[in-house]
């Protein structure tokens, strides 16, 4: 039966083996993630929303538009590797991560820009907060530490290389025009509690 | 404005939105990847908001309303091109024809944004950051799967082999062609080809693809007057099935 169905979950069954084999399990088919940000609206900052799986970054950015800006509104998005994104220690209650960061002798090499990400809330997502210069990502976090700290407490930090990301260009912004209009993919907008409310009274 | 004109040419787009929106949204649940699944789904429902638009524009001349003339007519009275009416097929011939048909559709909206008639050259330059991203979509894949693994080049191969013959009969003149271009509602079909052309070629250059010499094929043309495939009916009484149980329904 499988591999002849018309439904792909049915072919992804397991084939059946023959008695006596002991093997390797074989690694799982499947491609690399992406890490994507969003900005809500022109002047926000970016925010970390979640993964795709991409056989490449712009591949990612591509799969990445439908999944995470197909509903609302979006001004825009990019992308960046997850084996690109550095990431501090996570703390809680009034632990700061930035207190968590070990110092580090001054670095030889060139310097190049980081993005720097915080989590100001446990559960929310990592937000961006602004740009630094480094060698590397533990330097860029320490001169984050001294640039962009600020008052509150701070659960954990990433750090990118500016570079590393596939960004969205200014003219391409147009690709989320017309997504405030799309109000149809918006559970709300068919209103079901009325019309059940409508229907039950109507029935009485 | 010859006005028979403008609606036939309404129509033929429309309808190509309609049908191949409904087409790829067949795919939704089905899609090789979740990711692709979703992204293929919402570019469908960009197609049929797409052609409701422009049902709207017909209704406004005088036409019966989006939801009529979308669900109520038969295959003979459809003007889509039967490219866009063909079975999904494996994901390599839908990607294909995605290419090929969203790569016109574009330059076709383009070449409409500087139309005489108002509705149409406003409706390009709004719709243009969607269309931006489905041939965006579309070129990304298909430079991905052409040049990926031996199995995904000889698919995508076959499949725009099988697919061109189709897609040369979007380009099918109307019966007033020349009164659309000498009205200045668009530029014709043999503008649009030319450049199409010259962007698939453009495209495939990237890829391990070979594109075959369009200049001696047969295009597979019928569908502007209504003559179409065994495919469109029953794709349209699937379509209309849940609208003609109640058509006076309020959704």
């Amino acid at each position: 039966m499988n591999g002849n169905s018309l439904d792909p979950r049915v072919n992804r069954l397991p084939k059946i083996g023959v008695p006596g084999q002991v093997a390797a399990k074989a690694p799982l088919d499947q491609f690399g993630t992406f890490e994507v940000f969003v900005q809500p609206k022109e002047g926000k900052p970016f925010q970390h929303e979640g993964a795709v799986h991409a056989p490449n970054i712009e591949m990612a950015y591509v799969l990445a538009k439908e999944t995470f800006t197909r509903r609302f509104v979006c001004s825009s998005l990019y992308v960046a590797d997850t084996r690109n994104v550095y990431v501090s220690p996570m703390t809680e209650n009034t632990t700061n991560a930035y207190d968590l960061i070990a110092e580090i002798p001054q670095q030889s090499g060139e310097k190049v820009t980081f993005e720097i990400y915080h989590l100001l809330r446990r559960g929310k997502q990592h937000i961006h907060a602004g740009t630094v210069s480094a060698v590397g990502p533990q330097e860029a976090m320490l001169a984050a530490k001294a640039q962009l700290r600020g008052d509150k407490a701070i659960y954990n930090v990433w750090a990118i290389r500016t570079s590393d990301i596939r960004f969205t260009s200014p003219e391409d912004k147009d690709l989320w025009v017309t997504l405030p209009e799309k109000k149809f993919r918006d559970a709300s907008d068919y209103k079901g509690g009325d019309k059940l409310k409508e229907f039950l009274e109507r029935a009485k | 404005m010859n006005e028979l004109a403008l609606k036939e040419f309404l129509y033929k787009v429309a309808d190509d939105q309609l049908i191949l929106g409904h087409r790829n949204s067949e795919w939704t649940g089905f899609g090789p990847l979740l990711e692709e699944d979703i992204a293929f789904s919402s570019m469908a429902q960009d197609k049929v908001g797409q052609s409701q638009a422009l049902y709207e524009i017909l209704h406004a001349l005088g036409e019966q309303n989006p939801d009529t003339v979308a669900f109520m007519r038969n295959a003979n009275q459809f003007h889509n091109c039967i490219l866009a009416e063909l079975p999904n097929g494996e994901y390599d011939f839908s990607l294909i024809r995605h290419f090929l048909y969203d790569t016109a559709l574009a330059i076709r909206f383009e070449m409409l944004s500087t139309s005489a008639f108002k509705p149409l050259a406003e409706l390009a330059t709004k719709i243009r950051g969607e269309l931006k991203y489905h041939t965006l979509h579309a070129n990304t894949w298909v430079k991905q799967l052409g040049s990926a693994t031996p199995e995904s080049i000889q698919r995508l191969q076959k499949s725009l082999e099988y697919a061109l013959p189709f897609a040369l009969g979007i380009f099918e003149k109307s019966p007033y062609e020349d009164e659309i271009i000498k009205s200045g509602i668009f530029a014709g079909e043999e503008v649009l080809k030319s450049q199409w052309l010259r962007k698939v070629e453009e495209i495939i250059a990237q890829t391990k693809l070979q594109l075959p010499d369009t200049s001696s094929m047969n295009p597979v043309e019928g569908g502007r007057v209504g003559k179409h495939s065994e495919h469109l009916q029953p794709l349209l009484d699937e379509m209309s099935e849940v609208f003609k149980i109640d058509p006076t329904a309020e959704w």
